[in-house]
């Protein structure tokens, strides 16, 4: 392992002892090796000896904020890259959470982590909420183009490119599993009473699943790319939702995860909100 | 694709009870004239409106929809209105970046009052549609042909 994330992982083991055996916390999530594959995977630690199971690496890609859904009503601590703590804001603006009920251990200039694209076009290297920082701060700031690989396409090639792309979904829900913004008690996709969309494996349904997905995400997507790196089809469904993304921030300003006390992009209004598309 | 000359679209509208369905009743009432395409669906507000009971209704063979609620400012529950707007500002976009064509997805306000413009409105969303022709659905195979091959036909 290199020096620096050697050094991130001995400062996290050593903070969260001190927390554990203090009874700060109940609990600390964070990452460590798996029993078996000895893969990054994400831990749960309660008794302080264990403390030094926590690790950082850049394989560290899992999305953990949303065991925090699973701790409400204890003090939970949770080893935090910048695109957890955003999705910690994501639940703090949405009242999922309570503040007090976690304490944020936040990674310091996240340099990305291997193989996912969605890295690239982050711009948030700190993190946006947190209670103990680890390492220092990056200084200059950073503002990635959210890229657009479809730009070039006709409106008839994108439905034929993401007719193709959802053909191939097995519809494992994966994705879903891997995205902090799923936090509903019943998916849509799993309710029959009504049922928005047939369960089995369709090119129809497959299509209104992917738009009834990208549509649950629309102001709430952090485009962190957990949902890509989860499916095993590699399909490209996160070109919706970071579209959406893209929607948002050029037509209302808005970037989802950045402000706790700022509302989620469809949990509020203004009175001059743009009409673009809409007949006059 | 079905011929586009004889094609008679099938829209949903989804109009909202305090404000764009008084205005179809008053259009009725004064005798205007509008095409007979659109399915009518009577809703509490513009806000009640989930976006995926569009997506659905796309599925399900509709060739287009339309929305219809109060304007900005004359919403019976003061902010339904608003609330709906930026929803599907989202929703259209989300529906042409996948390659569905805007004109099928139409959004629209219209008061208790203006039963002429609703009557322009229908006019020209079926104008809009028969435009692009048929929906052929998420999957290309056409609904008419299944409805046909349904009914024993080819
Ligand atoms: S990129 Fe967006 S949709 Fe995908 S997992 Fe992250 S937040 Fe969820
Ligand atoms: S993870 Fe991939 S295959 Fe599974 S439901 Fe999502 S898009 Fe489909």
């Amino acid at each position: 392992m290199e020096n620096k994330y050697l050094e991130i992982s001995k400062k996290i083991q050593e903070e969260s002892r001190k927390l554990l055996s203090e009874g700060k916390v109940e609990r600390i999530i964070g990452f460590g090796r798996g029993e078996f594959t000895k893969e990054i995977t994400p831990i749960f630690v309660s008794d302080p000896d264990r403390a030094d199971e926590l690790l950082f690496t850049p394989e560290c890609d899992m999305m953990l904020a949303k065991y925090l859904l699973d701790y409400k009503g204890s003090k939970t601590g949770i080893v935090a890259k910048p695109c957890d703590t955003r999705a910690i804001t994501v639940y703090l603006a949405e009242e999922l959470i309570k503040r007090e009920e976690v304490f944020i251990i936040g990674i310091n200039d996240c340099e990305g982590l291997d193989d996912n694209d969605a890295c690239e076009e982050c711009g948030i290297r700190n993190p946006v909420v947190v209670d103990l920082e680890i390492g220092q701060p990056r200084k200059e700031e950073i503002d990635p183009e959210i890229k657009d690989e479809l730009e070039e396409m006709t409106r008839e090639e994108r439905f034929e490119y993401f007719q193709k792309e959802f053909s191939r979904c097995i519809r494992c829900y994966a994705c879903r599993e891997a995205c902090f913004v799923c936090t509903c008690d019943e998916c849509f996709a799993d309710s029959n009473q009504p049922q928005w969309v047939g369960a089995s494996i369709g090119k129809r349904d497959n299509f209104t699943f992917h738009l009834m997905r990208a549509m649950h995400m629309a102001g709430r997507c952090i485009n962190c790319g957990a949902c890509e790196q989860a499916c095993p089809e590699g399909i490209n469904m996160r070109a919706l939702t970071k579209h959406l993304y893209r929607v948002a921030k050029d037509v209302y300003q808005f970037e989802p995860g950045l402000d706790p006390e700022e509302k989620t992009l469809f949990a509020t209004y203004k009175l001059n909100d743009s009409e673009q598309g809409f007949l006059d | 694709m079905a011929a586009k000359e004889n094609f008679e679209p099938k829209i949903l509208a989804f109009l909202c009870n305090w404000c764009s369905y008084a205005a179809a009743d008053l259009a009725g009432s004064s005798r205007m004239q509008y095409p007979p395409q659109i399915r009518v669906i009577r809703v509490p507000c513009s806000g009640r409106i989930d976006p995926f009971l569009l997506i659905r209704a796309f599925n399900s063979g509709a060739d287009g929809v339309l929305v219809s609620g109060c304007h900005p400012g004359d919403c019976h529950y003061l902010d339904g209105n608003y609330y709906a707007r930026r929803r599907f500002l989202m929703l259209k976009e989300l529906m042409q970046y996948a390659g569905i064509p805007e004109e099928r997805v139409n959004f629209t306000w219209c008061s208790a009052s203006e039963g002429k413009r609703f009557a322009a409105i229908v006019d020209r969303v079926v104008a809009r549609i028969k435009e692009v022709g048929p929906w052929e659905g998420f999957d290309g195979r056409g609904f008419a042909r299944r409805e046909e091959e349904m009914a024993g036909g080819k």
